[in-house]
């Protein structure tokens, strides 16, 4: 095949200034404007443009249009490769680097194409049949072997390669509310979106080519698609190309993603590559036409190998005649007009119809053109002509008595296929809409709902352009409320076509191909029948039809059909898979948008961020927020760092941002019943000016939080509660107040970003206190005893000053005003400096509460009781609370549930990790008894420790050894169960 | 993705709401027997059809709204706020 570009023709002028280059596999060809990559190298006589996914066969350029499942291709070079790209879709523009794919050494001689001879013992199901055990003994079977094949099957399948860069481009999301939106811009979707206009309505149309008009493109005279642009524009109706509507969504919402033309989004980085459109719309209508089908013969993917309505768009958009001699095998009229259009070109034709008759008019319509016409035949084999990888030579058949009989051969460079239509339902499909096969045209269709979802045009079935746009006007001749009742005829074609799936003899042997771009073959579908894969969607899976990125557009049917005929039952009785979204692949940078990296995890900051930073804090993330993790001075590693914050804040003072707790505001006059609702434990009788540390539970009676409360007056709580849960604990009241219980009258309010919370921890904390506060007397042992509350003036700043302990020592929380954060924790810093004073991190703190034992969601981690966590005194029996009830369940109250404990080493050298499981010494294997949540040197006690939870708790396991076992990372040891409270257990130093 | 009607900031995309549980659901008082805890807490209708149910919306207003939604198409036939006495005063005063 040696295509001719035809000169001065319209769209695609062969003028000097319309040439482009671009690079096919690094060597520079040139092309037209405007060409698709597939029309660029077919016009430079490439014809191998990829190697099959699974057998490495050569292959070319099936379609001109989406539905292509050879010539995918990867473009551009670096960060910004994008692989499987349609050859067929996709615009050449100036310069463009397009590689082949799936192909070592070079698409011409592919070493991996050595798997097609032995391609007979590659059916469907090969590799796991083979390789999960080695026939016939299933050699190997359970062992890891599957593992060690896999590696080599991934290698040699596949299709291009995406870049490992970074993505450097940007994407970008919009919503857009219209009345009307069409999909496509064929006759009949211009005429809808005319007809929508003009009734007033605000109409969106879409396409998804880079060019507007859909199969007008396809015919050789342009003035009827001018026209209709014309009046688009002048009706003031939005179009949008390279715009494909992927998905039918719930409430009339369709996804759109629109991709910018290349040379646009590389000369402005400002300008996003791909626009991701949520479409909302009153009317969908959806004129997404039809798509030609191939049918099942031997070697039916070899290059050179078309469909019929393709060669007409390469001749009428393109200028591309493809060769001087070509053959088409049809089933239907619908061919009839390209062949003529052909030898109007100059070519010769031969056309090869599998019905035995066909209607006068388009023999009228054919008679004494240059077209040899052959009724009851069809091509039964392909054969690769000499020196080529592409077509030479045809096999043919004949119908006769009812089945085909081989009738010599032809020789052939091109061949056009078309065994009939298959209308673009899927977006119908995706919301579920009813589809049924029609016998008469071998199609499924659907019809939307008639009422906000139309199919028109050949997506309906419609197959005369004169039907397709009555077909679009008809939808606006209806009152909007009453149901479209669409009269345009289905199918329209002088002579019904004969349906054609396969032609096969029984002596004449290869492979014949359904799913080309999967590999799959007709013989397949036959195994999986065989082996009782016969419902549609055990066929799909096992064959793996249709599951490729052209998601079976052209060989579904051709499975389906044969599965049917195996079965002996009609396709409607076989049925179809469901199509899913999205219709083309997408980019899932589009998905994206611009939610990448912190856009999509915000970072919160607390207010004392900058200072931090500036004293040298290592951040670490927690959730959302930015927390300081540990201060080292010089090069202080990690542990060092921790140890000696911990150790300095114990010996004498230490101050840690605490701001990321969750603080919640409670008034009104039923607050006090309402925290007393939500706690275990009574807040009734809370003076003002207390605070109460609280357990809250789920319905369920686990634990849900904890954190203290404070009374700031009468009717106003200050609530604290983790820094986890700050977000889940503010619904939960919400939805306390507003669904269960509306008769409360109480307020909350988040106001964790209103307050920068900083801990001032050790003994001399007091004393700083005493150097910072406007009046010292306020803070003294009598007037704030521990856990006392008071509203003081800091630098005349009105802040709180709470007497509360993570760490065990004398320990304040100063609360502060976001706005002056940072210059009060520079007041604070400098004036700790007159002590030995350190900042300590979330590390540190995390020692501290540990040699104490207290809890932080690594304990609380949503499946334990208040028993578990020894917290059962919490827990009111005077009073009634969420959880109260079924906190009481059988099981939950067991005394052999895992509770809380503390772990020391037996050898007080030796280290080990959260996650490690506890066993009775002589069982570690099963179930273990216990595991270890939380660990950390302990500088109060010099060595190792940690928090777990083990069954029974300390009574339990009083007399009986005990091993720690990390069977990842081969540490066992034996250890002390203690309790949890592992550091000054009487609270001694918490009263300075 | 379908829109819910927020009684006090309109017609808006369901990624501002968060779901919340069936709406059927009554809690018993809280000193309740363990039996209507359990069914309260445990059992689900799980309706194929037209369900009530409580959405918070997280990113708006911050209500919890009652909404009647169909679970199998998605329609959505009524937003109301849960909060009772909210809900007549805005009857009220719309």
């Amino acid at each position: 095949m040696n295509p001719l570009r035809k000169k001065n023709q319209s769209r695609t002028d062969n003028v000097e200034e319309n040439v482009i280059f671009f690079f096919w596999n690094n060597k520079k060809y040139f092309a037209n404007k405007g060409d698709s990559i597939a029309a660029g190298l077919l016009a430079n006589n490439q014809h191998v443009i990829g190697r099959s996914f699974k057998y490495h066969r050569p292959r070319g350029i099936m379609s001109a249009g989406v539905e292509e499942a050879g010539a995918l291709v990867t473009i551009g070079n670096g960060a910004y490769t994008e692989a499987n790209v349609r050859a067929t879709t996709t615009e050449l523009t100036q310069g463009l680097s397009v590689y082949s794919q799936n192909a070592w050494p070079s698409v011409k001689f592919d070493i991996g194409s050595i798997l097609n001879v032995f391609g007979k013992f590659f059916a469907a199901g090969f590799y796991y049949k083979m390789f999960m055990g080695i026939p016939p003994f299933e050699w190997g079977r359970g062992t890891k072997i599957w593992m060690f094949f896999e590696h080599f099957i991934r290698k040699a399948a596949g299709l291009g390669q995406s870049s490992r860069l970074p993505d450097p481009d940007c994407y970008e999301h919009m919503h857009t509310h219209t009345d009307v939106l069409v999909i496509g811009t064929g006759p009949a979707g211009l005429q809808a979106a005319i007809s929508a206009a003009e009734e007033g309505k605000d109409v969106l149309i879409v396409e998804q080519d880079y060019a507007i008009g859909g199969s007008y493109l396809s015919q050789p005279d342009t003035v009827e698609l001018e026209t209709q642009i014309e009046v688009l524009k002048k009706l003031r109706v939005t179009i949008l190309t390279r715009t494909t509507a992927f998905g039918l969504y719930d409430d009339k919402t369709v996804g759109l993603v629109q991709v910018m033309p290349a040379k646009e989004y590389k000369t402005s980085s400002k300008k996003p590559r791909q626009q991701f459109n949520i479409c909302r719309a009153e009317k969908i209508i959806l004129a997404t036409g039809a798509i030609e089908r191939s049918y099942a013969f031997i070697n039916n993917d070899l290059p050179g190998i078309m469909s019929v309505s393709s060669a007409r768009t390469y001749l009428n958009r393109f200028n591309l005649l493809l060769s001087k001699n070509i053959v088409i095998s049809t089933n239907n009229d619908s061919a009839y007009e390209t062949a003529i259009e052909l030898e109007n070109a100059g070519a010769t034709i031969t056309i090869l119809d599998a019905r035995e008759q066909i209607g006068n008019k388009l023999l009228q319509q054919i008679a004494g053109l240059r077209i040899n016409l052959y009724l009851g035949s069809g091509v039964v084999k392909a054969e690769k002509g000499l020196n080529t990888s592409s077509i030479g030579k045809i096999n043919l058949v004949e119908f006769a008595n009812n089945k085909w009989r081989y009738a010599g051969n032809l020789s052939c460079d091109c061949l056009l296929i078309s065994a009939g239509w298959s209308p673009v339902i899927h977006l119908a499909s995706h919301q579920g809409y009813p589809i049924n096969w029609n016998e008469e045209n071998a199609c499924f269709l659907s019809s939307g709902d008639n009422k906000s979802i139309f199919l028109i045009g050949s997506a309906r079935g419609i197959w005369t352009k004169a039907g397709c746009i009555q077909s679009a006007k008809e939808i606006f001749q209806y009152n909007s409320r009453k149901k479209h009742k669409p009269s345009t005829v289905i199918g329209g074609w002088e002579t019904p076509l004969a349906p054609l799936y396969e032609i096969c003899l029984h002596n004449i042997k290869g492979k014949a191909f359904v799913d080309p771009q999967h590999d799959v073959t007709s013989s397949d579908i036959r195994l999986a029948y065989q082996e009782g894969f016969i419902s549609v969607e055990h066929m799909k899976r096992y064959t793996t039809l249709g599951m490729a990125t052209d998601q079976g557009k052209m060989g579904n049917i051709i499975g389906l059909a044969l599965m049917a005929e195996a079965l002996n039952c009609s396709i409607s009785e076989v049925g179809v898979t469901r199509f899913r979204p999205p219709y083309t692949s997408i980019s899932l940078g589009a998905l994206a948008g611009r939610n990448r990296q912190s856009h999509f995890k915000p970072i919160r900051r607390t207010p004392f961020n900058n200072f931090s930073i500036q004293n040298k804090g290592v951040m670490i993330n927690a959730g959302l927020w930015h927390r300081p993790w540990y201060y080292p001075m010089e090069s202080e590693s990690l542990e060092a760092a921790y140890i000696r914050e911990a150790t300095v804040t114990r010996r004498s003072l230490g101050i840690c941002d605490v701001s990321s707790l969750g603080k919640i505001i409670i008034q009104g006059p039923d607050s006090t019943e309402f925290i007393n609702r939500v706690y275990t434990n009574p807040f009734a009788k809370l003076p003002v000016g207390k605070a109460r540390y609280g357990i809250m539970l789920r319905d369920d009676g686990l634990v849900f939080d904890d954190g203290t409360t404070w009374r700031l007056s009468e009717n106003c709580y200050l609530m604290t509660t983790t820094t986890d849960n700050a977000f889940s604990v503010m619904a939960r009241l919400e939805e306390l107040l507003q669904v269960r219980w509306p008769d409360l009258s109480v307020q909350v309010t988040s106001v964790t970003d209103q307050w920068g919370g900083c801990a001032l921890a050790g003994p001399n904390s007091r004393n700083l206190l005493t150097k910072i506060i406007d009046d010292p007397n306020e803070i003294s042992n009598e007037s704030l005893p521990f856990m006392g509350i008071k509203q003081v003036l800091i630098q005349n700043v009105p802040c709180y000053v709470a007497r509360i302990s993570f760490s065990g020592e004398l320990a304040y929380e100063v609360y502060i005003p976001s706005d002056y954060a940072q210059s009060m924790m520079e007041f604070i810093w400098e004036n700790g400096q007159k002590f030995e004073c350190c900042l300590y991190g979330l590390e540190a703190l995390g020692t501290m509460r540990i040699e104490k034992g207290h809890l932080t969601n690594a304990e609380i981690d949503g499946r334990v009781t208040i028993q578990d966590i020894g917290l059962s005194k919490m827990a009111s029996s005077n009073k009634d609370y969420i959880g109260k009830v079924l906190k009481n369940r059988e099981k939950l109250t067991d005394s052999d549930r895992p509770q809380l404990v503390g772990i020391f080493p037996k050898d007080k050298n030796k280290t080990f990790k959260a996650g490690a499981l506890l066993n009775e010494a002589g069982y570690s294997n099963g179930h273990p008894l216990g595991w270890v949540t939380s660990v950390t040197f302990s500088p109060a006690l010099g060595h190792w420790i940690a928090l777990g939870f083990i069954t029974g708790g300390l009574a339990y396991v009083k007399d009986k050894n005990i091993v720690l076992s990390d069977e990842l990372r081969s540490n066992f040891l034996d250890v002390e169960i203690v309790s949890p409270q592992m550091y000054d257990p009487e609270g001694l130093r918490l009263h300075g | 993705m379908i829109q819910i009607e927020c009684p006090f900031c309109g017609k808006r995309d369901q990624s501002e709401f968060s779901y919340g549980r069936e709406g059927q659901i009554t809690f018993p008082a809280l000193n309740a027997d363990e039996n209507s805890w359990y069914d309260a807490v445990f059992l689900r209708k799980n309706t194929y059809g037209r369900q009530i149910e409580t959405w918070q919306h997280t990113h708006g207003c911050r209500s919890w709204l009652l909404v009647e939604r169909d679970t199998v198409t998605h329609k959505i036939f009524s937003v109301k706020l849960a909060h009772t006495d909210w809900q007549e005063q805005i009857k009220k005063t719309t």
